[in-house]
């Protein structure tokens, strides 16, 4: 579930950044420009705001710099259990006062946490917007927590694991890919962690946690809706101006994915499997690489409609799934391109991988139309201009190119690259990263389909490497 | 994510040992209370304007026009209730297959017509509705809605197409039933209204759904998709003269059949004492149990509309009485919510968590004891005016997007609702008093007539379930049979 909401978010991170410059774009329909303000503290809080007074509300997010990728050494979940311990108490505010100052006014508030970021936002009347820059500073500056509200909350965020990963019948099989793809990097810890591990995490580790990275120098405040910018910019020096930039180094995730070096393959089998599944994953360069958008329009032209190519040929012509998905999930460190069909009953799965198969090869043997390319662009603007139709939807799309891509003005310029990509770029990165020795296949079986001989009841899967210089993937 | 449900109220945490830990120390000391709000603005909400065509079609638009999006809606008033009890699906299917061909395009020609556009082209039948909806950008919508129009007066529901959506609802429906908390659903439908319409799956079982025919899917079609059945809703960066001149231009001419449309009138039951179900659905590989409450409601035109969204208000959202109390109380959920759904001719109350398997009984037992304290328990103003505060707030962000917008406009003409309730609402909720909440729950929400649905792996619950309620039946998944109140197969029938 919360993976759900984070592949949407970064999936749409290229798409983002800049979709509406004021150009007309090739359906003739005007973007409206993103004109915000931009200042930063002493402090070193970058503060970002749209004045939009269309609806008397306003959205208030608060982005920190440190997503699942930043969990400690064996509590692979914690960025995400810390998030929920952030609506608890802090030096002047009650557990659960968050809501009493958004939901019980009639907003509402929130987070997420992604793998290098965790969003906090507050959708409230605008009237309130003063009382919730008081309530963000209180919680970037003084947290605190009590052993029986943290256990309480880390029994919610083990219900969320099993409400993610457990109960739905596909929940395990994301979880698998999410781990297997990546051998290295964090990114191999699926974000919402292991029952294990948040057991084993501690009162103390959430202090250390918040000392290391929640800091003024590394959060993004923005504000979008309607409010008076010269009285708001009083109101952040009052209540965020204060907060002391510690002098702590802020630590960085190193490590890098090495290269794939050749196909690999897992096989897995589940009690509650209705249908197979089947993936794959090819390893991709980040969201700030220049292949971004090409990548991002490989996404749309595989997945994105019933005219979408997996749709028309795996599930319309061949029947051979139920369901296909494709999904351009370009992270700040490095992406993954990830491809998934559930298998339709009486298939396959090796079918359905053939299939997936020949549509990636497809993609690197010929260009792909005028006219699917333009669909592909005109699919890209319309979802940007839904993005962008709330407050909170504009706020995020600029948190996205603050902090993520590294530049506000992405929110902006970004959508000419997406509308620059042409058929060559789209077919010169098929053939780059979409090789042999960079796939990595996974099937997700029901125990039925276990071989009867030989198979060890105990074992949690098969794993095998083909042509490879020795990476095994654990 | 900590998605969006309950926490508390006012509650007092046991002042335990706090550790508090000044991580950046503040160079002066920090004010110790919120500020208060500054004045208020008033909120307004478009208002939507109506016509009706000649043919019988009523055509509402609604303008708001801060993105250039606009989105369409062709309401059926007739949806999976008119399914005949051995073909549920039939009306679902009917609507599905719309946009899989028509007399001049094919499935895929209509996909990449609509996605070219840069659009979307979805349609498929609820309860009391089945509809055909298009988003695009303002500059398509003449394009788009040609294609709508196209999908909804000349389909041709092809046999290959039929085959094809039939066997796309079987393998989607293994899914379904491989998901606890979609079975307890399901089964709830069966509780409440058991053999009367309603009481089936929407998108049918794996029984009906093989016994559809193409002539009972153009059966259907004739006799309920005519411009006197319908409403077509137009919203977003569109003026009212050009959304009333797209609605003349390409359904201006559909005909109207000259039979009258039969009304249609459905009995459904009334949930009492006597015929609550504690049901549980084992199902051992499940790695979480749904905990569904579930009884009937009230209609969608019935007085007591506000005094029942409220009065759901005070159990459901996350400050809400279910969240508080199984969530931030106990840590035994994710998330607890209820609903008080309403339709044409019935309604239900659905409260639901899903929690470990050794937790089912427990999760349960709260859920009903909450039920049961609205009706009895007090509400005081402070409780109450932050869960109407919360409501309209709710109401007012539902309408934030086009989508949204066209949606709220949608369901109130559907059921033949005043328009202006839009601008009416939040004076509505305001004055719902508790004692209003507390009448609505003591006569419409009782608890001892509420019945509970259990899906997870139950000999982890099943011993404590049984100790908190008498009678529970037990129905191995395996031998769930989704065509009948009954719910077990006859051959497995000791």
């Amino acid at each position: 579930m919360r993976r759900r909401f984070l592949l949407t978010l970064i999936g749409c991170a290229m798409i983002a950044a800049g979709v509406f410059g004021a150009y007309q774009t090739n359906a003739q329909t005007k973007m409206p420009r993103m004109v915000y303000r931009e200042r930063t503290l002493p402090n070193g809080l970058r503060v970002l705001s749209v004045v939009d007074k269309s609806s008397p509300t306003v959205a208030i997010n608060v982005w920190y710099h440190v997503g699942s990728k930043d969990d400690p050494d064996q509590r692979s979940g914690f960025a995400h259990l810390f998030e929920h311990i952030m609506f608890k108490s802090t030096r002047n505010m009650k557990a659960e006062m968050m809501d009493r100052l958004t939901e019980d006014v009639g907003g509402n508030n929130n987070a997420y946490t992604a793998d290098d970021v965790t969003v906090y936002f507050e959708i409230v009347p605008s009237n309130y917007l003063e009382t919730l820059l008081w309530a963000e500073a209180e919680r970037l500056s003084g947290l605190t927590v009590d052993e029986e509200s943290f256990h309480s909350e880390r029994a919610v965020v083990e219900e969320e694991f099993r409400q993610s990963v457990l109960a739905p019948p596909y929940g395990k099989f994301s979880y698998m890919m999410q781990q297997k793809s990546f051998v290295s990097h964090p990114y191999k810890r699926p974000g919402i962690g292991s029952i294990e591990d948040l057991d084993a995490a501690t009162v103390e580790n959430v202090q250390k946690f918040h000392t290391t990275y929640y800091r003024p120098d590394n959060a993004t405040l923005l504000v979008v809706g309607d409010f008076d910018p010269r009285q708001f910019d009083t109101w952040v020096d009052k209540y965020f101006g204060p907060i002391q930039k510690p002098d702590l180094p802020l630590p960085r995730v190193q490590t890098k994915e090495p290269e794939r070096t050749g196909e690999k393959r897992f096989t897995e089998y589940g009690a509650n499997v209705p249908l197979p599944g089947v993936g794959m994953t090819y390893l991709v360069p980040s969201e700030k690489s220049e292949d971004a958008p090409a990548l991002t329009m490989v996404d749309i032209i595989l997945s994105q409609g019933r005219s979408s190519r997996l749709y028309q040929s795996l599930i319309y012509q061949q029947q051979v799934a139920q369901s296909t998905n494709a999904n351009a999930d370009l992270r700040e460190d490095a992406g993954m391109f990830e491809l998934t069909a559930i298998v339709a009953a009486g298939k396959k799965p090796e079918d359905a991988e053939a299939a997936l198969r020949a549509e990636i090869k497809k993609l690197q043997d010929t260009p792909v139309s005028a006219a699917e390319l333009e669909k592909a662009k005109n699919q890209i603007i319309t979802s940007q201009l839904r993005r962008r139709e709330t407050n909170n939807g504009k706020a995020n799309a600029l948190g996205q190119a603050a902090v993520l891509l590294g530049d506000p003005n992405r929110v902006n310029t970004d959508l000419e690259k997406l509308q620059a990509v042409t058929a060559a770029d789209v077919q010169r990165v098929a053939n780059k990263y979409f090789t042999d020795k960079n796939r990595y296949v996974f099937f997700y079986l029901p125990e039925s389909m276990r071989p009867a001989s030989g198979a060890n009841k105990m074992s949690q899967g098969r794993e095998s490497i083909n042509g490879a210089k020795g990476a095994y993937a654990k | 994510m900590k998605v969006a449900i309950t926490r508390l109220r006012a509650l007092t945490l046991p002042a335990l040992a706090i550790l508090l830990f000044a991580v950046c120390v503040s160079a002066q000391a920090p004010q110790a209370t919120p500020p208060p709000p500054t004045a208020p603005r008033t909120v307004q909400f478009p208002k939507p304007v109506e016509k009706t065509l000649p043919n019988g079609l009523r055509v509402v638009v609604v303008q708001r026009s801060e993105m250039p999006l606009v989105s369409a809606q062709l309401l059926i008033k007739s949806g999976g209730e008119v399914d005949p009890s051995e073909l549920s699906g039939v009306a679902d299917m009917t609507a599905t297959l719309l946009t899989r061909g028509t007399t001049t395009k094919s499935a895929t020609q209509i996909a990449e017509a609509i996605e070219a556009l840069g659009g979307s082209l979805n349609s498929g039948a609820g309860w009391d509705a089945s509809s055909i909806t298009t988003s695009v950008m303002s500059s398509r919508i003449g394009p788009a809605m040609e294609i709508l129009a196209d999908v909804l007066r000349n389909p041709t529901f092809k046999d290959e197409e039929i085959e094809r959506l039939r066997r796309q609802y079987l393998n989607s429906l293994k899914v379904s039933l491989g998901t606890p908390g979609l079975i307890a659903r399901f089964v709830a439908a069966r509780v409440v209204y058991r053999d009367a319409p309603y009481g089936h799956p929407l998108s049918g079982t794996p029984e009906s759904l093989p016994r559809i025919k193409h002539d009972d899917i153009v059966r259907l079609h004739d006799t309920f998709y005519r411009p006197d059945n319908a409403v077509l809703i137009i919203g977003g960066d569109i003026t009212a003269e050009n959304g009333f001149a797209l609605a003349q231009k390409y359904l201006g001419d559909w005909p109207k059949p000259l039979a009258e449309l039969r009304p249609m009138a459905i009995t459904t039951p009334a949930s009492e004492p006597g015929n609550r179900r504690i049901l549980v659905i084992d199902k051992p590989d499940a790695g979480q149990t749904a905990v569904l409450a579930t009884r009937s409601g009230i209609n969608r035109d019935s007085p007591d509309y506000f005094r029942g969204i409220v009065a759901n208000s005070v159990l459901n959202g996350y400050s809400g009485r279910l969240n508080w109390e199984i969530r931030v109380k106990r840590g035994l959920s994710y998330g607890a919510r209820s609903e008080l759904e309403m339709r044409h001719w019935a309604g239900s109350f659905n409260a639901s968590a899903q929690t470990k398997n050794e937790s089912g009984a427990e999760v349960a037992s709260l859920t009903l004891a909450e039920i049961s304290k609205l009706a009895t328990g007090d509400l005081p103003d402070s409780e109450l005016t932050p869960r109407k505060a919360s409501l309209i707030g709710g109401f007012a962000r539902g309408m934030e997007t086009t989508s949204g917008l066209v949606g709220q406009v949608s369901s109130l003409a559907l059921y033949g609702v005043s328009l202006d309730e839009i601008n009416r609402y939040v004076s509505s909720v305001q004055a719902i008093k508790a004692e209003d909440v507390k009448n609505f729950a003591a006569t419409r929400l009782s608890a001892d007539s509420t019945s509970v649905i259990v899906v997870g792996d139950a000999k982890k619950f099943l011993p404590a379930l049984q100790k908190a309620f008498p009678q529970v039946e037990v129905i191995p998944v395996g031998e769930l049979d989704l065509n009948s109140a009954g719910l077990r197969r006859a051959a497995s029938k000791p």
